[in-house]
């Protein structure tokens, strides 16, 4: 893999992330937890002498073993990952942290650990709404997080050594955000889908390893110069993407992704975590006050879009392609209001629901293509 | 689905009969009060009602009212109308009714006519929505002050910890009591700011008295199901759990839940059932099919009873200081979300949430359901549109099980008959009775 360029290294990791995390807790002697969503900072778990592992489904997947311990009604997504669990494909976990971000998320901690005990879980408890007080149980929640990890590993998560990983993060989080600059010209210079294989790869390396990945890819997009005519430009909006294969539909059907509003992407990376004398201060704010997921409730009114249009205009978006996986209530409940607060700001927007497979391709490439074709004429 | 294949509830007691004259009575004096122009909430489960009593609003439960739609089959038309604007059909059939229902009355700039409450729902001055047991609890009413009311809104956000977290230790309680309490204190700011009145705190002690007076009388009625034969049935259960939302803290509904009690309580004396030959006793996992409540009735002509429900539940009674009665409503959320640890809640943590009315995944407290109340088997309704309730329903499945108690799981929806197939599920009602026929009792 050492002949490959960052970029391509970070494409192949995705092939098998388990056999890197499995490697790397060989190597390291470090337990492997593995994290679903993003409301628990795996800064923590790095602080606390653990590795931090963002567990990843396998889109189109059949799910049918997770028939036998959750219903078929529920998030494709979870079924999957469920599933991976099931199927041993996870068995290299010490233990699982779990975000109580959604509903379905939330059950799934319990199916799971019910009938697969890991040495360590957690249910990270996550408010809805944003308050004064809401913001007081985060900081606590953060202080009883990082307790139970302190048991687990035998090691305190000392403020020096948080401090340490969140500006490890933070200078990875600088790095990202050079890297998406690069896609602010026409054409972009870096695809989308090679982001996201870089942001994935960034969920289940160690920080510094990251780093270097991050670094060496930035080189290499700055040696690149422009290619070929512009195409319409695209923000992609919605549930969680986890894998390269739709952004890359997009690209094949003659669009760029420059910019997107998902959970691996701009929603964790867009600003650095503060550091404050209490650094549960900024990794409340960063993790819970301004993570934008629909989960969180903002309020009504359409002021809870509004930096989505503001990113739309920086990026130069033409256009929004929503991704929506079945079951995924809190964007459904969020896609008509976003709909028509877009129509009036004049973005189209195509939405693509989804069972977490990209199936069938050709339906949804076909729709993909009619859209880019729309937006060229 | 047809709507010939729907089938209105046949009740069992004199006194969820009379709640035809009583009901009707208190909606019409609360219509009255609207023309007044006072300020009137719609309000999600998990708020506390006796907080709305206290505060002297009028109310109405969206919820509560697409169950009504359901029964009355007029939920599709205004399900399909919110499908039409975007709303996804995966979404909540309450949610999506009430999207529908507003579209409608805001483009029309009147209730829609097939509205089965007198003047529909009263225009809302505020919206108290509840983080507690879902999403579309904060979500709905969101997306209703953003598209077609512009009231202000306050959504309380009760959390009780997993099921591996103890609750004992005395700084979770604290941890988890604190947020609690501050919520219910800024949904008092928000109630004294809209409503322009100060919290009468002797009046919600009052209040308190009496609806825990009625819960009492409730949750007595409920434990004399445990008798064989069955004194009292689904069809019932599920009606009676109205007054308690609408008419809480009202001497009318003390007084309809002690005659409920009353009632059964005599049925017992006499043995007296809901069925000729009470063949089996089964507990109802979810929530029920509202457009076609007939459908307990049919499992009746099997010889089969519900003895006991998953859902409205509000589960074993506390007695709590109401001394102060804010601090009064914190306490009896978290005694009963320390109640359900104690039980084990594994599966489901959120049924951990104040005010629950669930709680049978439960290890424990699964296996005491099937012996103190002598149970054959379970009935699971999975909603499609509500994985809130149903998702957990196979892991109970499973848990029962292993203790020798079958269950049959049967797919449809609360609220939009569209996703009834009559033919299909009774062809596996019919298998399931053949199931219980087929074998013995458990410890026989």
């Amino acid at each position: 893999m050492q002949n490959l360029s960052a970029l391509e290294r970070a494409a192949a990791m995705a092939a098998q992330p388990e056999a890197l995390a499995a490697d790397l807790r060989r190597e390291s002697g470090q337990p492997v937890i593995g994290y679903l969503c993003c409301f628990a900072p795996p800064e923590i778990i790095s602080a606390a002498g653990a590795i931090p592992h963002r567990i990843t489904g396998r889109p189109g997947e059949p799910t049918a073993e997770a028939d036998a311990y959750m219903e078929p009604y529920g998030c494709t997504y979870v079924r999957n990952v469920f599933t991976q669990g099931l199927k041993g494909r996870l068995d290299f976990m010490d233990g699982l942290v779990v975000s109580h971000s959604c509903d379905m998320i939330q059950r799934l901690y319990g199916i799971w650990t019910y009938y697969h005990p890991f040495s360590y879980s957690r249910l990270f408890n996550v408010p809805h709404q944003v308050t004064p007080w809401s913001e007081r149980f985060f900081k606590r929640e953060l202080d009883f997080f990082k307790e139970s990890l302190e048991q687990f590993t035998g090691q305190k998560v000392t403020d020096e050594k948080l401090r340490r990983e969140i500006e490890l993060a933070n200078s990875n989080r600088a790095l990202i955000r050079q890297l998406y600059r690069h896609r602010l010209v026409n054409p972009p210079l870096l695809r989308g889908s090679e982001m996201l294989s870089l942001l994935l790869a960034g969920g289940w390396l160690p920080p510094k390893d990251f780093n270097r990945l991050l670094k060496e890819a930035l080189e290499e997009v700055e040696k690149r110069a422009p290619e070929g005519p512009a195409r319409p430009r695209i923000l992609v909006w919605g549930s969680l993407l986890d894998n390269i294969a739709f952004y890359k539909m997009i690209e094949e059907a003659g669009g760029d992704v420059v910019a997107d509003d998902t959970c691996i992407g701009f929603r964790l990376f867009e600003k650095d975590i503060a550091v404050h004398e209490d650094l549960n201060e900024g990794l409340k704010d960063h993790y819970f006050v301004n993570f934008q997921c629909p989960r969180t409730d903002r309020g009504p009114g359409t002021a809870r879009f509004e930096y989505l249009l503001q990113r739309a205009r920086e990026y130069n978006a033409d256009a929004f392609v929503g991704y929506i996986i079945s079951f995924c209530d809190p964007h459904k409940f969020d896609y008509p209001d976003l709909r028509d607060y877009l129509k009036e700001a004049d973005y189209p927007m195509l939405l693509i629901d989804d069972n977490y497979s990209f199936a069938p391709a050709g339906t949804i490439q076909t729709r993909l293509q009619a859209f880019v074709e729309m937006l060229k004429a | 689905m047809s709507s010939s294949e729907m089938k209105r509830a046949k009740r069992h007691l004199e006194t969820t009969r009379k709640m035809k004259d009583m009901l009707p009575r208190f909606f019409m004096r609360m219509f009255e009060r609207r023309f007044s122009n006072e300020p009137l909430a719609w309000c999600m489960v998990g708020v506390p009602p006796e907080l709305l009593k206290a505060f002297d609003l009028l109310w109405e439960w969206p919820e509560n009212f697409g169950t009504l739609c359901a029964s009355r089959l007029v939920a599709p038309d205004f399900i399909k109308t919110a499908e039409g604007d975007g709303y996804s059909p995966e979404l909540c059939t309450y949610v999506t009714n009430t999207m529908g229902y507003c579209k409608r009355w805001i483009e029309s700039g009147e209730p829609p006519e097939e509205s089965p409450m007198p003047g529909g729902m009263g225009n809302p001055t505020m919206l108290l929505g509840s983080g507690f047991l879902c999403e579309p609890r904060y979500k709905w009413f969101q997306a209703i002050a953003t598209r077609f009311v512009d009231v202000p809104v306050y959504s309380s956000d009760p959390l009780a910890p997993p099921w591996d977290v103890d609750p004992h230790d005395p700084r979770i309680a604290a941890h988890y009591k604190a947020l609690i309490r501050e919520d219910l204190h800024g949904q008092v700011e928000f109630l004294e700011h809209h409503t322009g009145k100060k919290l009468d705190t002797d009046l919600l002690r009052s209040i308190m008295a009496l609806s825990h007076e009625a819960l009492a009388y409730w949750r007595d009625t409920l434990y004399l199901r445990k008798a064989v034969p069955c004194p009292m049935g689904s069809t019932d259960y599920f009606s009676a759990i109205i007054p308690q939302m609408y008419m809480v803290g009202e001497e009318e509904a003390v007084d309809f839940y002690r005659e409920m009690y009353l009632e059964v309580k005599d049925r017992v004396e006499r043995k007296v059932g809901i069925v000729e030959e009470e063949k089996y006793r089964l507990i109802w996992f979810g929530l029920p099919p509202w457009f076609n409540l007939g459908f307990f009735n049919y499992l009746e002509s099997f010889g089969a009873v519900f003895a006991l429900e998953s859902t409205y539940n509000v589960g074993d009674w506390f007695e709590v200081d109401l001394e102060d009665p804010l601090e009064a409503i914190v306490e009896r959320a978290w005694v009963r979300a320390v109640k359900m640890h104690d039980y084990g809640t594994e599966a489901m943590p959120e049924l951990c949430n104040p005010a629950v009315f669930g709680g049978f995944v439960g290890s424990d407290m699964l296996d005491e359901a099937v012996e103190d109340y002598h149970l054959d088997g379970a009935v699971m309704h999975l909603t499609r549109s509500c994985r809130a309730v149903s998702f957990g329903e196979v892991h109970t499945r499973n848990r029962l099980a292993k203790i020798g108690v079958p269950s049959l799981i049967f797919e449809s929806d609360m609220a939009d008959p569209r996703l009834w197939s009559d033919a299909q599920i009774k062809t596996r009602v019919h298998a399931f009775m053949e199931t219980l026929a087929g074998r013995s009792k458990p410890g026989s």
